[in-house]
């Protein structure tokens, strides 16, 4: 009987053999980077960015770009344009143009994740501009533009310049009751791109923007934080005596807390407090950083100068009505369900009291004493 | 060989565990979130006691029939040409849920890989492996059923890759706030239990050392560790809005993990959940045949499965699209569910009569 | 195979040709009384037989010269006859006494077996001299160890048993002789430690032996396969050695063992798939090394499996799974391909076992010559021309290589040729595909039995005491029962306290 299964198994298999699925490697035209824009009457400019991989041609990239009712609309006129059978399974990057993702990108984030081949790990991101032009345009000193991208935004969220989002973030947070997603912003300087700042949703809506220089301290206040330099001025703090105090530091261990605590008159009142301690790196002043008193001081001046930084920075995303730091988590659990049912939380966050505290410890300071 | 070999309680357990566990388990996060809401996970252990008590129910059986089988049980009280209906109709639904089952796991499949190739074909594949382990017999097949085991098993460390993004605070404190409570939905949910209702048919090959109902309960309890933990993980790496709209949280989840030297895993992971499918296809199509053995005793049992397997291959033609196999697969299963509680129940009655019946014969 | 079987087998059907009824008759039935004519009659045509007369003392000898020990042979028989003393030819046939043969086919049979046969009137005796060509022993070819003794069986079973005996110095270590062939009449010996062994196997193995009904048996890998559970499987279902240590604790972990004369390797039983990769090395190392390698050679066998079918089924299917940093490499490779990767995988593994044949067919200076040729020249010229790409290259070479880490060249040749299977189901199912295949894999090896006992034991039947011993080599110290594949009525192997 075993026999006749083994045969029967062989010959199925080679009756089988033609199968149409084929993607073989080469010939498919993998889609590494796209581009959305925003174009008249209601329409979306796409660009995609295939690499080519073949010795024999000087090409390193494909670009092809159309402007189409929906994302799948204009896919249907660029895959004409090429020899390519074009597949999305390898898209590392989303680029939405800061004037698309103004309208909404819900139709666009949704056909993506309707999509099984593409991966829930691409990064998503917003591009001060025009993001076809941006993907497009090949700067010098760096790899093919489409990499290029891809390797900044994959540095910068491990070095906590930005932080992550990737579609799975994206979505989560999008889905989530209690805060709201985010994504990075970047923005074409001359030959470069760099990191512009980090874009605020509401929904799939772009609302509002942080900017570059508090980007860090959003990480800290976001939680779930490891690594990322930062410098600042201690000046501000007191009268200036003459002398310019700063410091830079790399933040090595971060935590967060949120506290809530409900008033039985008047709003929520949140408390986020977080403890990071850093290595400091450069120092310019008077203190010594080896006495502890002295050092006391500039942690303390530090802190301050965190914690003012930081209020303010609650106070810009309260104004702008968006839960970017999940402060609506944090008081969704500590109420009932019936009560955060019937608590308008988007209506609510403008008004509640939210007050940072930032505590930072110096771990080391580096050979000097 | 196979005849004087008994199962033993660790093949059991496992055997319990591989028929358990299915296709469902990609669906079940998702059903959880609906149903229930926020930690539906905790349910899971719920519906893990109520397929519990169903055991005891079989365990009743086991113990008042002294280990005959069911067959031997029914044929003593009632006559054959009234069973052969109930056992011809046991026999269709066990033949359709498995072959529903498989259909299901191949269509999902084709959704990632192989979207215009002939669903078919991969059909014919798998009926094949079914078939060739049919005909190797019970004891061959729970052999199998540990190497499968294995094989399918390491999938729960790779549950480590989602300690990062785990965060208790999307869990909430809000206990089965926000979900749709139905009875159809949860007997949906329920329906990736199934399974164990098939150690009834294994009282023939058991014996005392086998320990069968302890063996079966801790195979339903692996099945419902392994459940909640892996809802659990989808609880807290997703969030509830974004769970209740994904098809299949446990597939995307597999997507997300990432080796240097391989991506989207559940290209592969999803090839290995097959060893787990394979085995709740062929102990439903196991079932059909012993029932087929003794509705025709005469025939040769390798001849009855290949027919059974025949008509598994052509049932599975009139289904095709992912909905209209899902919605096979419901209805199949709360008939099943049915089975499982109503034949043990039909068993006791049966039991009870003849136990009467005995003893008038001692007055 | 020893000239002398040769021999054996070319008389005996020449014999069986030329002669008449009577000669149908098996040995042990044929009783008609030795005669020098008869015996001539037989031997007929065989020139490398030799016939001496002594007219002086009405004796005869005849004996194959190539078979015999010279010097026995002048000492014990020639001196007396040539020395032409009627004294010493009386003490030598007095000698002979107890050789004194009473049927012409057993005569015949001792020629065959080496002997020398002394017609003295009417009197046959046969007297053996027989010490055939050996060679001598030396290391085994195919199981190479670092550590640990290199001595191998040799064809020789007398001296294959006597190295066993001399590891095993124990009346308990019993030997049975059994016969196969029926032209070759070549012996095959099962031995087993009485008290330690289930007697259960020995007597199956007695039996499937014995059941053997062919014309000639010529070595162990044969006897084997007339022996196995499942005759169409591709798996191996004994364990062969020529290592004398090994088979010795095979022996003392209540296994069977046995050996065919002729043969230079042994076969034990019952035998399981996880047997096959473990190597008398990892007793001899460390523990933790032993483990190690032991986990390798898993890890091999996974190799071996599944590179080359990954590759088909990515390059193939499921481009998806190409992490960023290898996409570019693999398709810049890809690029210059003419064929789809199944024919081009299927090209170079065809090209591997075919220098890996001509190696092991050609004598070994050659056969490396013909490795670094093949591998370096046509691989590399392969890339160049655009036939292969670079990455299939190295899939293919590090599943060869993975190959022959198996220690079991049985094993590791059936594993190998498993994995074009699994290749050609990749190249038509991708993942899934490769899924079925191992599926299959599986399914048929949990169907397979050694000797009735499971091939999978001991991952099924599940006795996970056994693991340390398979996955691992865990310290002495803690291995203290015998494997229970042997169902040993002796379980405790290691009394040392601790």
């Amino acid at each position: 009987m075993n026999k006749i299964m083994r045969i029967l198994l062989v010959v199925t298999i080679l009756i089988m053999l033609p199968g149409c699925d084929y993607r073989i490697l080469e010939r498919i035209g993998f889609t590494y980077a796209a581009s959305y824009d925003a174009a008249p009457e209601n329409q979306v400019e796409i660009g995609i960015s295939i690499p080519r991989a073949d010795p024999t041609i000087d090409l390193v990239r494909e670009l092809h770009s159309a402007v189409g009712k929906s994302s799948k609309d204009a896919r249907v006129k660029f895959a004409n344009e090429t020899d390519l059978l074009l597949v999305n399974g390898q898209i590392r990057v989303l680029l939405y143009s800061e004037a698309l993702a103004r309208k909404d990108l819900s139709n666009e984030i949704n056909s993506i994740l309707r999509d099984t081949s593409i991966s829930p790990l691409v990064k998503i991101s917003l591009v001060n501009g025009n993001a076809k032009d941006m993907l497009f345009k090949d700067y010098k000193q760096h790899l093919s533009t489409d990499k290029y991208i891809n390797r900044l935004l994959e540095k910068a969220s491990t070095n906590n310049r930005i932080p992550k989002t990737t579609l799975y973030e994206f979505e989560r947070d999008y889905y989530d009751d209690g805060i709201d997603p985010i994504a990075p912003i970047l923005k074409e300087q001359a030959e470069d791109i760099t990191v512009d700042g980090i874009g605020l949703f509401r929904g799939y809506k772009y609302i509002g923007k942080i900017y570059n220089k508090d980007v860090l301290l959003f990480s800290i206040l976001r939680g779930k934080f490891k690594k990322g330099d930062m410098g600042l001025d201690l000046d501000s703090v007191r009268d200036n005596d003459g002398s310019h105090e700063y410091i830079m530091f790399t933040s090595v261990v971060s935590n967060r807390a949120v506290h809530v605590k409900h008033n039985a008159n008047g709003p929520i009142h949140v408390t986020i407090a977080a403890n990071f301690k850093g290595s400091i790196h450069e120092y310019i002043g008077d203190l010594k950083l080896s006495k502890d008193a002295d050092r006391h001081q500039v942690e303390k001046k530090v802190s301050e100068i965190l914690s003012e930084r930081g209020n303010r920075l609650v106070k810009q995303l309260q104004q702008y009505n968006v839960d970017s730091l999940g402060i609506g988590m944090h008081v969704r659990n500590s109420m009932s369900y019936e009560a955060w049912k019937a608590l308008n939380w988007s209506e609510e966050y403008p008004r509640i009291k939210v007050d940072c505290q930032i505590h930072f410890k110096a771990k080391d300071y580096g050979k000097i004493r | 060989m196979e005849n004087n070999e008994k199962l033993s309680p660790f093949h059991t357990t496992i055997l319990v565990f591989m028929i358990q566990s299915g296709v469902m388990a990609l669906i079940l996060p998702q059903l959880l979130a609906e149903t229930f809401g926020t930690n539906g996970w905790i349910t899971v252990f719920g519906f893990g006691i109520i397929a519990t008590v169903n055991i005891l129910l079989i365990a009743a059986v086991y113990k008042l029939g002294k280990g005959r089988s069911i067959f031997q049980i029914l044929e003593q009280s009632i006559p054959r040409f009234m069973l052969i209906p109930i056992y011809l109709a046991l026999a269709v639904v066990w033949t359709l849920l498995g072959c529903m089952a498989g259909k299901e796991y191949i269509l999902i499949f084709q959704m990632y890989a192989f979207p215009t190739t002939n669903p078919m074909e991969f059909k014919l594949i798998m009926d094949l492996l079914v078939f060739w382990l049919l005909t190797k017999g019970l004891y061959n097949i729970t052999k199998t059923s540990t190497i499968f085991f294995w094989l399918f098993i390491w999938m729960v460390l790779l549950a480590f890759f989602f300690y990062s993004d785990f965060n208790w605070a999307r869990l909430t404190p809000f206990l089965f706030k926000g979900g749709k409570f139905t009875y159809l939905e949860s007997l949906d949910i329920y329906s990736s239990f199934l399974g164990y209702e098939i150690v009834l048919l294994l009282f023939a090959y058991t014996n005392q050392k086998t320990k069968l109902i302890k063996a079966t309960l801790i195979g339903n309890s692996v099945t419902t560790l392994t459940y909640c933990y892996l809802a659990f993980i989808t609880f807290g790496v997703y969030s509830l809005g974004q769970l209740k709209n994904k098809a299949f949280p446990v597939l995307e989840m597999m997507a997300y993990i990432r080796f240097p030297f391989m991506e989207r895993m559940e290209n592969l992971l999803f090839g290995f959940i097959l060893f787990t499918v394979l085995f709740s296809i062929l102990m439903y199509e196991w079932c059909a045949l012993e029932m087929l053995k003794h509705i025709f005793p005469k025939l040769k049992a390798n001849f009855l499965a290949f027919m059974l397997m025949l008509m598994c291959f052509i049932v599975a033609y009139i289904p095709d699209t992912i909905n209209d196999v899902g919605d096979w697969l419901s209805t199949l299963s709360m008939i099943e569910c049915g089975i499982a509680f109503g034949l043990p129940l039909l068993l006791l009655i049966v039991l009870m009569f003849q136990s009467m019946g005995s003893r008038l014969a001692h007055e | 195979m020893t000239f002398s079987q040769v021999l054996r087998t070319m008389m005996i059907k020449d014999s069986g040709k030329n002669s008449g009824q009577e000669e149908q008759l098996p040995p042990e039935q044929d009783i008609r009384p030795p005669t020098l004519a008869h015996t001539l009659e037989e031997f007929q045509d065989c020139s490398d037989i030799t016939h001496l007369t002594f007219p002086n003392h009405q004796t005869d000898l005849i004996y194959f010269d190539q078979m015999t020990d010279k010097d026995k042979l002048s000492r014990h028989i020639l001196k007396p006859l040539l020395s032409g003393n009627d004294e010493e030819v009386a003490k030598m046939l007095q000698h002979l006494q107890p050789f004194r043969m009473t049927s012409s086919k057993s005569l015949i049979l001792e020629i065959l077996s080496g002997g020398v046969a002394v017609f003295n009137g009417q009197d046959a005796y046969a007297f053996n001299v027989y010490s055939p060509e050996n060679r001598a022993i030396s290391q085994s070819e195919t199981e190479t160890v670092i550590t640990g003794p290199h001595d191998a069986f040799t064809e020789q079973v007398s001296t294959s048993l006597a190295m066993i005996r001399s590891r095993l110095k124990s009346s308990h270590l019993k030997v049975l002789r059994l016969s196969v062939g029926e032209i070759t009449k070549t012996d095959v010996y099962l031995l087993y430690v009485k008290d330690i062994v289930n007697m259960r196997f020995v007597e199956e193995a007695k039996k499937r032996i014995s059941e053997i009904e062919v014309d000639a048996m010529l070595d162990t890998n044969m006897l084997i396969q007339y022996m196995d559970d499942s005759k169409y499987s591709i798996f191996p279902q004994f364990l062969t050695s020529e290592r004398p240590d090994a088979i010795v604790s095979k022996l003392v972990s209540g296994r069977v063992a046995g050996i065919v004369d002729g043969s230079p390797s042994a076969f034990t039983l019952p035998t399981s798939f996880f047997e096959f990769f473990s190597s008398s090395d990892d007793y001899y190392q460390r523990w933790i090394l032993g483990s190690a390698i032991r986990l390798l050679r898993f890890i091999a066998f996974v190799i071996t499996i599944s590179f080359t079918a990954m590759y088909v089924s990515v390059t193939t299917f499921h481009y998806e799974m190409i992490p960023e940093n290898l996409l570019l490499t693999l398709t810049e490779s890809r690029s210059r391909v003419p064929f789809p990767p199944l024919y081009e995988a299927l090209l170079m593994e065809i090209t591997i076992e075919l220098l890996r044949e001509a190696g092991a067919r050609l004598p070994t200076k050659i056969g490396q010559t013909i490795g670094i040729v093949g591998g370096i020249v046509i691989g590399q010229a392969a890339v160049q021309a655009g036939l292969t790409s670079n990455i299939l290259i190295i899939a293919v070479a590090s599943s060869a290589i993975a190959s022959f880490v198996i220690p079991s060249y049985v094993m590791s040749a059936s594993i190998r040729l498993i994995r074009f299977g699994l290749i050609l189901l990749a190249g038509f199912l991708g993942n899934l595909g490769l899924v079925f295949g191992i599926a299959a894999i599986v399914i048929h090896l949990s169907g397979l039995t050694s000797m009735g006992s499971s091939y999978l034991n001991p991952v099924a039947p599940f006795e996970p005491k056994d693991w340390k011993d398979i996955f691992i080599r865990a310290p002495f110290k803690s291995l203290r029962e015998r494997p229970t594949q042997s169902d040993s009525p002796n379980k405790v192997r290691n009394k040392t306290k601790e």
